[in-house]
């Protein structure tokens, strides 16, 4: 019985992993980072890991961080309205790459026409 | 990754006589078989042997992921592993007894295991990182042992008869690795390399011979080349890329003795389904793919086939 119940718990547990995303009222879109934006639209910012972005065409810089050099990736891309992007590493060409987030079920979301940066600057760190 | 898989294997193993096996070649062929079943990085595969003294069959495979997550506000990333493992040994040898008469041992081993595997990525630049882990595996071994021709003194006469051996172990080992990896993209196309280090510690139990109730320390190394590029081909609006690869694995501190080899190349290709997906948005899962492979060593061939995921 207790087995049960935990095994229950666990797959109750798993299938709420992913959230359907909330967004903010308006023409807004979301994005999530695993590494720091930094720039918004040609303005520097304190690094964030998520925004609410504005629909249309936007452009970010991001940084990729390396123990000899960092990478800053600028994106620029059209966010379509009530949509989630996600920027990660993929072992793409380039360090980062931006995806459209979309939820699958509560179990897995999968990432969908990537976008590469337009160029990734390096710096020695 | 993903593993399911087998692969067959040739050994040499020049054994003498029944007088030259000692304890230590019993337990080091028993924790040989487990390592080589559940070490990170080995992956899976079905290895038989044919040699005139001696013939195997060894299959593992396992069921597994091992990803990287990552940790926000530091450069390094997280790194974890899960498996389940199956193996299994069919090791014939053919002896010569004490008293110059044929001694056959046919040995049959199988392994259960479930391997879990933490540590840290560290991105140097972005083609080079190192990647540092520790596994722990818990292991369950069960050996049938039949000696056929041994010569059991009855008063009056010697008689040849058969003998049969049941043994269980049961061991916790913990393996720290080391994974050096480079990549880098040409057009694309993909080549990674990757350079891997297995210290393992293995500390054995056995209620039922003493023998097996052992510590045990040993070392794997493991090199690895895949080149990767485009198909034409599309899934669910998902890219197939074709890949071959090269693997190179060397078992350092095995005896020949121990499972009849040492180490062997591996070389092969296959295809990747790109489904790019984020299990419980947590870790990505880039690829679904499927491959085969042929073995080739001094003392080891055969064949691999199997499903990867990474």
């Amino acid at each position: 019985m207790n087995i049960r119940l935990i095994t229950l718990f666990i797959i109750l547990s798993l299938a709420a992993c992913v959230q359907a995303p909330v967004f903010k009222a308006g023409n807004y879109a979301s994005i999530q980072s695993n590494y720091p934006i930094v720039k918004v639209n040609g303005v520097d910012v304190e690094p964030v890991y998520s925004l609410d972005i504005d629909a249309g065409e936007n452009s970010l810089v991001i940084i990729y961080n390396t123990y000899q050099y960092d990478y800053h990736c600028s994106f620029t891309w059209e966010a379509m309205a009530a949509t989630a992007y996600e920027v990660t590493d993929q072992e793409n060409r380039e360090p980062l790459t931006l995806y459209r987030w979309v939820r699958k079920n509560g179990l897995w979301a999968i990432r969908m026409d990537p976008v590469h940066p337009l160029r990734c600057v390096r710096d020695a760190r | 990754m993903l593993y399911g898989s087998m692969l067959s294997v040739h050994a040499a193993s020049p054994v003498d006589g029944v007088s030259s096996v000692t304890d230590r070649d019993i337990r080091e062929s028993a924790i040989a078989f487990v390592n080589t079943s559940t070490t990170p990085g080995l992956e899976g595969a079905t290895i038989s042997l044919d040699k005139a003294d001696r013939q195997s069959e060894q299959w593992r495979a396992s069921l597994g992921f091992a990803a990287e997550f990552t940790l926000r506000d530091h450069i390094y990333n997280g790194f974890w592993g899960l498996a389940a493992i199956g193996g299994s040994l069919s090791d014939k040898i053919d002896l010569i007894g004490d008293a110059g008469q044929p001694v056959h041992l046919d040995i049959t081993r199988n392994v259960v295991a479930l391997r879990g595997s933490l540590g840290l990525s560290f991105p140097i630049n972005e083609y080079f990182k190192l990647r540092p882990y520790l596994s722990l595996i818990v292991s369950d071994m069960r050996s049938n042992t039949i000696v056929d021709g041994l010569i059991i003194p009855v008063p009056a006469s010697n008689t040849t008869t058969s003998v049969t051996f049941d043994t269980s172990a049961q061991m916790l080992s913990t393996v720290g690795t080391i994974d050096a990896l480079y990549s880098r993209w040409y057009g694309d196309n993909r080549l990674e390399l990757v350079a891997e280090y297995n210290l393992i510690y293995t500390d054995s139990f056995s209620s039922d011979n003493p023998i097996l109730s052992t510590i045990a320390w040993n070392h794997t190394v493991q090199a690895k080349s895949r080149y990767s590029g485009p198909t034409d081909l599309t899934t669910e609006g998902r890219p197939w890329r074709w890949n071959g690869y090269v693997n190179y694995t060397s078992y350092i501190s095995n005896d020949t003795i121990s499972l009849g080899y040492k180490n062997f190349f591996d070389v092969g290709g296959g295809l990747d389904w790109e489904i790019n997906i984020k299990p419980l948005d947590w870790f990505g899962w880039q690829a679904l793919g499927i491959r085969a492979g042929v073995i080739i060593g001094q003392d080891v061939d055969g064949f691999n086939v199997g499903l990867t995921a990474r």
